[in-house]
């Protein structure tokens, strides 16, 4: 069922296995479009990660000490003895479990369902204003969330207005305010995914639930969401990637504080390395960074493939 | 007045100013072209040091018929713009030929082999007798004692405060504290007689960078009884990590912000709020106390962007007071900015021949502080009267030299710099306690320059 | 499959109840108005900071209320509008951006057909690894690119940032690519296949034809990832005439976050503007939104 998983196709009728040579030949030729990529890949990405986990185990500083010496796991295990390091581990995953697994996930499919249910004008609404918080280039985003969640900004009038407390939000509760922002800026991406995979269930499935007296909500549990289970877990794959990087919005709402109480794993790094100038234990910081989507997404290809067998 | 996002556009930089010297194809630059690179403060409408490097740049041209000098301004937080220079300096394809930093900065980047020794120009340049010696101190390899900058300006620190507004809240002028609880009780006494005004300024937090450490922190931590050795202790070589004096600088931090001495903690906290404490809270009338560097007069001057000649009639000036008024009775922090030659410059000559020949005249250098109103470190422009009476508090600022305090020159400094500024920051939000930061800081130090280099304080 | 490029979503969804339900009752749904309503809600959420930002940027009162301006004014406008602050910095972010989505989106097209045509040992390992790659932190990988750019004297080029730039979005033009072409039947190609096309052919005038919204998706993506990221530009680049609007609005909210947000808003806004019309231009081509989620449903 997914497009990653997707059988053989076009290629026509199978070769005899004793022509090797020629099909290893023809497997070259095959692939020579892949070459542009693949050079712009191995030089600009695959180059430099391997680069970074050479700094990972050296003691290179930007500035302080000449050269590099190796220093086996000491970055590593400095990281896992600093309290500040775990409690920007902590932080992550408060942030890609809040806003990406919970927060634009849940509320993308909520949307997408109930957009499903709309009259057309509120349907081209949302779709515009949710669209739109998504196109706007994530400094601008940061900004507007900063100002959104400012002592004396729109969120707290709005509060006034309903007579509910209003408080400090980047203050009081920094992972919080950046959460949501996160939710605000990114949630477009899951309802597009979301109101495309919708489309696509069968119509005759949910009619066959309809008449056997399924309620909308026995419908969506029993036939939608499980068709559409590749593309929710596709979709998880890509945002907690994607927020597992997430650096500008953060940095522009409150850089990593007050405190260090919205410091997520990539402002921590990005302190050590530039503002410290401990790039060997910023970048050890960075792979730890890689191993973690790493683990993410060995979980949601294990679901896939669970999927495709 | 620092920022700390990333950036470097210099939306200042005037487009007839074409980089040449750098970046690809750069190999073809002449003999007679050198590249230099200054900090353009984030505060767009600060064009003091563009305009006189403009018009140092059109001296020398003019003495030295077929040479270019290109000017870059990198305009980015103080600490974006540290990153972006060492950046630079790692190669020789983008390497400056001369390039402002904080002397603070000197040591770290000797270490990091970017910089050229002068010791070969320096004795060769008659000048070089007439710089005060703390001042050559600050720019010497502590390893191998050769000379690597030439410094242009020191400063000195000390509190700022409002005369009207103290005369309203009934505290006699002209006002000197004896002790640190003289300031608490005078900013007390504001916050009781004065709603709306902020009693006192004390730079904290991360965002704050080198103000916070400096204005705000060390200006405390010197004046506690260990002094010269509360931080680093020179005759043992060995930062001082576990000491009561740090406990009580940060308590007067916690002093400040959580009986509400200090201004909002967000505020206090946010980016480039010193720029708002120049500009702004201090000539409104909104802030009674300041603990600030000898500049802020560039804030007020005709050439600023919201020139205030009031200033001289409301503002006083007071030496910060040691914690229980011990002697010498006064602290204050020095610092300073000097140029560099980047061990990489392709035209290190050329370089020197414009620092030594037209940046750092007598002349030029005294003209230099005067609009800068920074403090001379010339003996010669120290004793000049047109330097002394152009900025009417220099002489007060002057005087603090005596007593003042330099930052401990080594590589080190930035990371130890750091964890003071984290401490500040736990504290001033609450986050930690004073003990609890002050332990945290005591681990960030060990971590930063190892067990061994570290002495538990005495006291 | 799943990939294929959706016809516009708006028909299928209530195409059935139209035809199942009487439209009296339909019309009165108690539901149907809850979920209006709930949905406009969350529209007003949405679109509060949105206003603020049009607000501050015409109001000569610089605050984060949310009031309306008592009066009117360009003067924002007027303040950012010069070459310094944003001509030559949004020009600089066109240029980069415009060569970078190209590049990207050329490469991605190349390398998306063997990936969907051809089985291969090295498919699906070469498709997770691309897959994952779409989530690096490109933060990361920074100073060593730094010091590459050096070595090779790339550093302050604006092709070669870039060309960087190209690369690090390649991973997700590449998966989305690949996917829209999965739903191109295989069919056309064998006909055209044996007119004897070789496979640059079939792959310019049969496939490219029918994927156009993919390729679509594809720019959006691309160009509107590039004209956001400041961090790739701020390190690679190093004369100040060069850097993109992406790093002066940096500096901009730096330099004024505590005063001036009527300039900063107009600034933003304008930064923003590009991106807004390309979406609005190339969306329209697809019928709303809904085809840049079609290629992303596994």
């Amino acid at each position: 069922m997914t497009a990653l998983a997707s059988a053989p196709r076009g290629t026509g009728t199978r070769r005899p296995s004793r022509e090797a040579p020629a099909r290893a030949v023809r497997t070259l030729l095959r692939g020579l479009p892949t070459l542009p990529a693949v050079v712009l890949l191995a030089v600009f990405l695959a180059g430099p990660i391997a680069y970074c986990v050479y700094y990972a185990f050296t003691d290179m500083q930007l500035t302080g000490a000449s050269g590099a010496r190796f220093i086996g796991l000491d970055n590593f295990t400095r990281a896992f003895r600093d309290s500040d390091f775990l409690n920007a581990v902590k932080l992550t995953l408060v942030f890609v479990v809040g806003s990406a697994v919970i927060g634009q996930n849940t509320f993308g499919l909520a949307l997408a369902i109930l957009m499903q249910k709309a009259t057309k004008p509120v349907r081209a609404l949302v779709n515009g204003v949710v669209i739109a918080a998504w196109v706007l280039p994530e400094v601008v985003a940061g900004y507007l969330m900063y100002a959104f969640f400012y002592d004396q900004g729109s969120l707290n009038s709005l509060l006034d207005a309903l007579h509910l407390p209003a408080q400090n939000w980047l203050y009081t509760m920094p992972i919080l305010a950046v959460c949501l922002a996160n939710v605000w800026r990114g949630t477009a991406f899951s309802m597009m995914v979301f109101t495309a995979a919708i489309n696509d269930v069968p119509q005759e499935l949910t009619e066959a639930a309809e008449m056997d007296g399924a309620n909308p909500w026995q419908r969506l549990w029993r036939v939608v969401l499980p068709v559409i289970r590749p593309s929710i877990l596709t979709n998880l794959m890509l945002i907690t990637l994607q927020t597992l990087s997430v650096f500008g919005l953060i940095y522009t709402m409150t850089r990593g504080g007050p405190g260090n109480k919205s410091e997520t794993l990539p402002i921590f790094m990005y302190q050590q390395a530039f503002q410290n100038s401990l790039i060997g234990y910023g970048t050890a910081i960075a792979l730890v960074l890689l191993v973690v989507g790493a683990l993410f997404s060995v979980v949601y290809i294990r679901l896939l493939k669970l999927e495709d067998d | 007045m620092r920022s700390r996002i990333v950036t470097a556009a210099a939306l200042t930089a005037a487009t007839a100013l074409a980089v040449t010297g750098c970046g690809s194809g750069s190999s073809g630059s002449s003999a007679k072209s050198i590249k230099v690179v200054y900090w353009q403060n984030l505060d767009s409408t600060n064009k003091l040091q563009a305009t006189f490097l403009a018009s140092m740049v059109k001296e020398f041209t003019k003495a030295n018929p077929g040479t270019k000098v290109t000017l870059v301004p990198v305009t980015a937080s103080e600490n974006d713009y540290y990153t972006k220079i060492q950046l630079m300096m790692r190669s020789p394809a983008t390497a400056p030929d001369l390039v402002y930093e904080d002397t603070a900065l000197i040591n770290s980047d000797i270490a990091g082999g970017y910089l050229k020794p002068l010791d070969a120009y320096t004795a060769k340049w008659s000048d070089w007798s007439q710089y005060a010696d703390a001042a050559k101190s600050a720019v010497t390899g502590s390893s191998d004692g050769k000379v690597y900058a030439v410094p242009d300006n020191t400063d000195t620190r000390g509190i700022w405060y409002n005369k009207e507004l103290f005369a309203k809240a009934g505290i006699s002028v002209p006002w000197q504290p004896k002790t640190w609880d003289d300031v608490l009780s005078a900013a007390k006494k504001i916050k009781a007689k004065l709603p709306g005004v902020t009693p006192l300024n004390l730079y904290t937090g991360q965002a704050g960078g080198e103000a916070s450490s400096m204005q705000g922190f060390e200006m405390l931590l010197y004046g506690t009884p260990a002094g010269d050795k509360s931080l680093y202790d020179a005759s043992q070589k060995k930062w001082v990590v576990g000491s009561q004096g740090f406990k009580d600088a940060l308590n007067f931090v916690h002093s400040v912000y959580s009986e509400g001495l200090g201004p909002a903690k967000e505020q206090a906290l946010g980016a480039n709020f010193g720029t708002t404490v120049g500009t702004e809270l201090i000539p409104a009338g909104k802030l009674a106390m300041d603990i600030d560097g000898s500049w802020m007069p560039n804030n007020w001057s005709d050439s600023a962007a919201k020139p205030w000649s009031d200033w001289q009639k409301v503002m006083g000036t007071a030496a910060m007071p040691t914690q229980n008024g011990q002697a010498p009775g006064s602290t204050s922090m020095s610092g300073g900015w000097a140029w560099s030659i980047p061990a990489k410059a392709k035209n290190a000559d050329l370089a020197w021949k414009f620092l030594s020949g037209t940046l750092q005249t007598k002349t030029n250098s005294a003209k230099w502080n005067t609009v800068n109103a920074t403090i001379a470190v010339r003996k010669d422009v120290a004793a000049d009267a047109s330097y002394l009476t152009s900025v009417p508090t220099n002489k007060f600022f002057t005087e603090l030299v005596t007593d003042t305090h330099y930052r401990p020159g080594l590589p080190a400094y930035n990371q130890v710099s750091t964890a003071i500024q984290k401490a500040m920051e736990s504290v001033t939000t609450g986050q930690a306690s004073v003990d609890k930061a002050a332990s945290t800081f005591d681990n960030d130090v060990k971590a930063a320059v190892g067990d061994d280099k570290t002495a538990e304080g005495s006291s | 499959m799943a990939a294929v490029a959706t016809p516009p979503a708006t028909s299928a969804g209530h195409a059935a109840p139209k035809t199942v339900t009487p439209r009296r009752s339909r019309r009165f749904r108690p539901s149907r108005v809850v979920i209006n309503a709930v949905l406009l809600a969350v529209s007003a959420l949405y679109v509060l900071p949105l206003v603020w930002m049009l607000l501050a940027s015409v109001s000569n009162t610089n605050s984060f209320r949310l009031t309306m301006p008592s009066s009117l004014t360009l003067d924002n406008f007027d303040a950012v509008l010069n070459i310094d602050t944003t001509y030559r910095p949004m020009l600089n972010s066109l240029l980069l951006c415009g060569f970078g989505t190209a590049v990207t989106v050329v490469v991605s097209v190349l390398a998306a057909y063997p990936l969907s045509r051809y089985r291969s040992r090295v498919r699906r390992p070469f498709l997770y690894t691309i897959l994952f790659s779409t989530g690096l932190p490109i933060t990361a990988v920074m100073i060593p690119v730094y010091s590459m750019f050096v070595q090779v004297n790339l550093i302050d080029s604006m092709p070669a940032t870039a060309l960087f730039l190209a690369a690090s979005a390649l991973p997700f033009g590449i998966w989305l690519m690949k996917n829209f072409m999965d739903g191109v039947p295989v069919v056309l190609e064998e006909a055209a296949r044996i007119d004897g096309a070789n496979t640059m052919q079939v792959l310019w005038r049969v496939v490219l034809p029918l994927m156009r919204p993919g390729v679509v998706v594809v720019t959006i993506f691309t160009f509107i990832g590039m004209w956001g990221n400041f961090f790739v530009p701020f390190i690679l680049l190093l004369s100040p005439e060069k850097l993109p609007a992406s790093v002066s609005v940096f500096t901009f909210l730096s330099a004024h976050d505590q005063t001036q947000y009527g300039q900063l808003s107009a600034f933003s806004l304008l930064y923003s503007l590009p991106v807004v019309l390309l979406y609005l231009l190339l969306s329209r081509k697809l019928g709303g939104g809904f085809a840049l989620g079609g290629a992303l449903k596994g």
